[in-house]
Formats: structure tokens, C-alpha cells, sequence
């Protein structure tokens, strides 16, 4: 294997991963409950300004990210309990209020935190060798983190009570309610992991692009074609595979372009792929 | 909207009742307006009225059809770079007849393929503001990236039309008022199809559609050629504005259909009242002035007063302000029959 194919295949494992960390919030919450959180990009970004302004604090690299997520999640939180739980049976009105959160968020943050360019130091600088490629000490760590919140995400789904709650309302809502389950705080409880794992990605990422006002928006849509390409409520091998497809394809493109045509075509595509897949790659068709 | 009774009301009883009267109410004022006002306001409120066509064919869209896009100034831009390139690239006939015809041909063969291809396949319209999404991301990306045709982040400069009628008629529209007319009579144009479309049988299948999907289609209509329709209608639409917008503001940069201008028109729309296509398009100028004015005054809060605004309308009038007018107008009796 020629060393460009080999770089090649790093660049896109390590965005893949970098990917299916932003989008594992949406596929949660999008997955899960179905709410269309056109507000993930917010909290990406909130995530990422709470991360900048706890490490300005002086709090070490890891409390920190825990803080702001936990910071994000309470405003996920106000927003369920104040606003969006009086709309789960209207799907399309959640889409339109998590926008409206968008929008007022970005204006509050600007408002906060300015609109200059902000950046996080990262905790790993240094690079290291493979023999025949440097990679970023911090992007590969933090691909072993995704990869290891997957698993736990997975185990917590798969082999906890509380995962067979969650199971049991995404397979029937109704008979999941007759059986006794609280419907309401399980969908509480849902949403504020997803609000959780959106502002804890936001505070990882941070150190890997500049913080700004805007810089979720950049992963809303893919985070978006993530979860639908590889199959809602495919919460595991779903965002990893949909990563893959978005962020190994935007990789190969961009060894051909430049990386703003390649994230158009890997748009192109995904929106073939809705089309002739709706449920996702890795949902099993159901008889048509 | 009127509840169709028995009988159709008298045009006197129309004029005074409903959104008919208070349209040429309207319209009225505008024609009457630059004998009284000059300046910037006159200069200005053409491009708003443009904005405000782009207003009614998401009105027409969402509010009729329950489809709602995010990418309508994805096709208003579209609109624009076309009038500046057969500017460039058509010297025989006038340009701008060029530009205007080719920009609502190709807007709305562009919506017809899309709509065609997603509707035909019964993708939810939630996955559908996802793909308009990404198509006004994709719109803003082309004209950045292609910068030898478009310009990329400079942008392109657009001449302003002058209109003609072989060798014996030309009349330029360089100056403020005679451009603010001739949009004046291309937006009173544009309301009344509408309107009339959406009184038309074709209207009546489409809120059929946004209010029972399943119901329409076991009634033997071909939903989705309705829904490609709107949406080709909308789009020929917002792209035929664009490209006046483009002659008359005399520029187009990559974020005119960029994701935040896009989804602007969506809280006019909001506003305004999605199913009333005067309230989207007055919404559109009232609050394209607002924001112009106040970006001046108070640029840090205007923004978040705004998306504020739409998250109010969202949760507490779901009509916008058209609606609340028509529930509050309305006799009690028939209050019920209400706004989507």
C-alpha cells in the first residue's frame, strides 16, 4: 500500500471518529425520540464556548469538558421542561422551536462571548509516529475516547434496565406507557443525555478548530446525514458506519478538490441515499 | 381564509371581510407612495417587495401545502447570478428578458427535478427541510468555490434593466421611481396567481394535503405531483424574484443564499401568518425595514428580538400575525374553523 493510500485511510478513520463524536447527541435524541434538534449545532457550539471559558478559569482539561457538558445539558434541560415537551405529538413544531433555539442561542452567545475567533489550547500537542505517518497525538486520543463513550453508550443501551426502558419506547410508546413506564421522564431523561453528549463533543472539538459563533452550523447538516445515512435509532453501528460513509467520502473527494467542493458531492450523495434509502443504510427494509 | 359557504360573498362584502380588501388596501398604498416619500425609502423598498414574492412562495408551500423549505433564497440567488451572467453572456436580445425568462425556467426545473425525485419517494417533510438545507449550503458553496464564474466571496456586479420593445421602445429603469413601479406591477402580478391558485381547485387539494395526507391520496390524487408542483411553482418563483433583486440592488455576493438568509424568510413567513400570502409578503418588507433600521440602532439585540419573535409565534400564535387578525376579525361562530 502506497503511503498516500495509507494517509489516506488515517485521515479518514480519524474523521469518521471526530464525526460520529459530533453527531452522537442528534442520533440520541433524533434516534431515540424522534425530535429533529435543529438546535444540535447550538450546543455543539455552546459546549465548545463553555470549554473555552472553563479552561480561562483555570479548571484542568477534563472536569472542564465535563463541566460544560453538564452546563449544556441544564440548558437542554430548561428547554425540554419549559418548551418542547408540550410538543412531542407535534414533530414538525419541534423542528421549527429547536430552530428558533438556534437562532436565539447563537444571538446569545454572540452577546457573551463576542464574535471573534477563540481557541482552546489543546492538551496534547504533540504528534507521533506511526513509522510512516505523524498524527496528532490529540485527534488519535480523541478518537479512542469516541470510540470508547460508543461502547459505553452501547453497554448502557444493551444491558441495563434503563436501556430496555428506552428500547421499549422507541419499539411502542403506548403499550411502553400501559406497562407502567413514565413516558415524560423517560423522554426528560433522553433528551438531556443527547443535550449532554452534544455540549461534550463541542468542548472536545474545540481544541481542533477555532471557536466561533457559528462553527456548529458546520455540523448540524452533516451531523443530520450522519444519522439518517446510517439508519435512525441505529444508535451504535449506525453513527459509525453514517460517519464513515459522510467522512470517509468527503475525505477521498477532497484528496481530488478542494474540501468545499467535496462536502457539496458527499451532499449530493447523502440526499441520494435519502431518497432511496429513507430509513437509513443499516435499518433491515421493512416488507414493502 | 374564508370558509367556503353556501354561497360565495358578494365582491363589496369581499373587499371589506377579507384579505382581499385589505391586499388592494395595500397595494394602493405602495403605488401611492413615492408621490409622497423620495430618497432611500423608494430606492429601497423594491428589493424588500422582491423579498417579499420569495415570502409568498413559501407561503404558498408551507403554509398551503405543509412543505416546508429551507433553501428559498438558495433559488433567490440562483435567480441573481443568472441576471448577471446573461448580462454577460447574451448581447443579442435585452438581458434581463433573458435573465428573467431563464431564471424562472430554470428555478423551476430545478424544483421540479428535486421534488420530483424526493416527493415520488415519499420522503417525510421533515427529511425534506433537512435536503433544503443542505441545497441552500450547496448553493452558497458553488458560488464561493467557482469564483472564476460567480466571483466567489467578492461577488459579481449586476447592471440595472432598462425595459425595451425592439429598436422603437426604451425605457430605463436606472432611476428609483420607474424601477419601483415596473416591481410594484410585477409583484401585483405575482399576488393575484397566487391568489388565485390557491383559490383554485389546485389550493384546495394542497391544504387538503397539509391537513390529511393519506386522505387526499385514497380520494385518487396524485399527491406528490402536487407537492412537485408547488414546490417547481416556488421555486420558479423565488428565482424569477431573485433576478430582479439582482438587476435592481446591482450585486449578489454567496451568502444571498447562504442558510441564515434562507431561513430569515422562513421567520418572515412565520410572522406574517404561513397561510397568508399578503401577511408573508408585507411580513417580508416590515421586517426586512425593521431590520435595516435597527441593525443601525441596536445591531447586538435586533437578532435575538427577532428569533425571539419567531419562537413566540411558533409556540403561542401559530397563524402569525395574519391569523391572529383573522381570528380576532372573525365572527365567534365562526371562529373555529381555524388557521393551520
Amino acid at each position: 500500500m502506497s503511503s498516500t493510500a495509507i494517509s489516506l485511510v488515517t485521515d479518514a478513520t480519524l474523521l469518521t471518529l471526530t464525526l460520529a463524536l459530533a453527531s452522537l447527541g442528534l442520533a440520541v435524541v433524533f434516534g431515540l425520540i424522534g425530535v429533529i434538534n435543529m438546535g444540535h449545532g447550538a450546543m455543539l457550539t455552546l459546549g465548545a464556548y463553555f470549554m473555552w471559558a472553563s479552561i480561562r478559569a483555570g479548571i484542568p482539561f477534563a472536569p472542564a469538558a465535563v463541566l460544560a457538558a453538564a452546563g449544556v445539558a441544564l440548558i437542554g434541560l430548561a428547554l425540554e421542561h419549559f418548551i418542547l415537551r408540550h410538543f412531542y405529538d407535534r414533530p414538525f413544531d419541534t423542528l421549527l422551536i429547536t430552530w428558533g433555539f438556534f437562532l436565539v442561542t447563537t444571538e446569545i452567545i454572540k452577546l457573551v462571548f463576542g464574535t471573534s475567533f477563540r481557541d482552546v489550547p489543546s492538551p496534547l500537542p504533540e504528534a507521533f509516529d506511526l513509522g510512516f505517518q505523524r498524527v496528532p497525538a490529540y485527534r488519535a486520543a480523541l478518537a479512542a475516547f469516541t470510540l470508547t463513550l460508543l461502547l459505553g453508550i452501547a453497554f448502557v443501551f444493551y444491558r441495563t434496565n434503563l436501556g430496555i426502558k428506552i428500547r421499549a419506547l422507541v419499539q411502542n410508546r403506548e403499550m411502553a406507557s400501559l406497562l407502567g413506564l413514565n413516558i415524560a421522564a423517560t423522554y426528560k431523561l433522553v433528551f438531556v443525555s443527547g443535550s449532554f453528549l452534544a455540549g461534550l463533543a463541542g468542548a472536545l472539538i474545540a481544541p481542533m478548530f477555532s471557536v466561533h459563533p457559528y462553527m456548529g452550523m458546520d455540523f448540524l447538516v452533516r451531523s443530520f446525514f450522519v444519522v439518517i445515512v446510517g439508519g435512525i435509532g441505529q444508535i451504535l453501528g449506525g453513527t459509525l458506519v453514517g460517519s464513515f460513509l459522510i467522512g470517509g467520502a468527503e475525505t477521498f473527494f477532497a484528496q481530488f478538490s478542494t474540501q468545499t467542493f467535496a462536502q457539496t458531492v458527499v451532499f449530493a450523495l447523502a440526499i441520494i441515499v435519502l431518497r432511496f434509502r429513507p430509513e437509513g443504510l443499516l435499518t433491515p427494509r421493512s416488507g414493502q | 381564509m374564508t370558509a367556503a359557504g353556501p354561497a360565495p360573498p358578494s365582491l363589496g362584502r369581499r373587499l371589506t371581510s377579507s384579505e382581499d380588501g385589505v391586499a388592494v388596501l395595500a397595494l394602493a398604498l405602495f403605488a401611492l407612495l413615492p408621490v409622497v416619500v423620495s430618497g432611500y425609502s423608494i430606492y429601497i423598498l423594491p428589493q424588500y417587495m422582491l423579498h417579499g414574492v420569495m415570502a409568498m412562495s413559501l407561503a404558498l408551500l408551507w403554509g398551503r401545502g405543509g412543505v416546508l423549505s429551507f433553501g428559498q433564497a438558495g433559488f433567490y440567488a440562483l435567480g441573481a447570478y443568472t441576471m448577471g451572467l446573461c448580462y454577460r453572456w447574451v448581447p443579442l436580445v435585452n438581458p434581463a428578458y433573458a435573465g428573467m425568462l431563464i431564471a424562472f425556467a430554470v428555478g423551476g426545473l430545478l424544483a421540479a427535478v428535486l421534488g420530483y425525485f424526493l416527493f415520488r419517494a415519499g420522503v417525510r417533510s421533515a427529511y425534506f427541510v433537512l435536503v433544503t438545507l443542505a441545497v441552500s449550503i450547496i448553493a452558497e458553496q458553488v458560488a464561493v468555490s467557482q469564483s472564476q464564474i460567480t466571483g466567489g466571496w467578492n461577488g459579481m456586479y449586476i447592471d440595472r434593466m432598462s425595459l425595451t420593445l425592439g429598436d422603437a421602445v426604451n425605457v430605463s429603469l436606472f432611476d428609483d421611481a420607474p424601477m419601483y413601479y415596473f416591481v410594484l406591477v410585477v409583484v401585483v402580478a405575482v399576488y393575484a396567481c397566487l391568489r388565485w391558485l390557491a383559490h383554485a381547485k389546485f389550493g384546495k387539494v394542497l391544504v387538503g394535503i397539509r391537513e390529511n395526507e393519506d386522505r387526499v391520496l385514497s380520494l385518487g390524487f396524485d399527491v406528490s405531483a402536487y407537492k412537485t408542483a408547488t414546490f417547481a411553482i416556488a421555486g420558479a418563483l423565488s428565482t424569477f424574484a431573485g433576478a430582479l433583486y439582482g438587476t435592481h440592488a446591482g450585486f449578489v455576493a454567496p451568502s444571498l443564499g447562504g442558510v441564515l438568509f434562507s431561513t430569515e424568510v422562513v421567520v418572515w413567513v412565520a410572522i406574517g401568518g404561513r397561510s397568508s400570502l399578503l401577511g408573508a409578503f408585507l411580513a417580508a418588507i416590515g421586517v426586512s425595514f425593521l431590520s435595516n433600521y435597527l441593525s443601525a440602532l441596536i445591531p447586538a439585540y435586533w437578532p435575538l428580538i427577532l428569533g425571539m419573535l419567531f419562537l413566540a409565534v411558533i409556540i403561542f400564535f401559530r397563524g402569525g400575525v395574519a391569523g391572529a387578525l383573522a381570528r380576532w376579525t372573525r365572527q365567534p361562530a365562526t371562529r373555529s374553523a381555524g388557521n393551520g
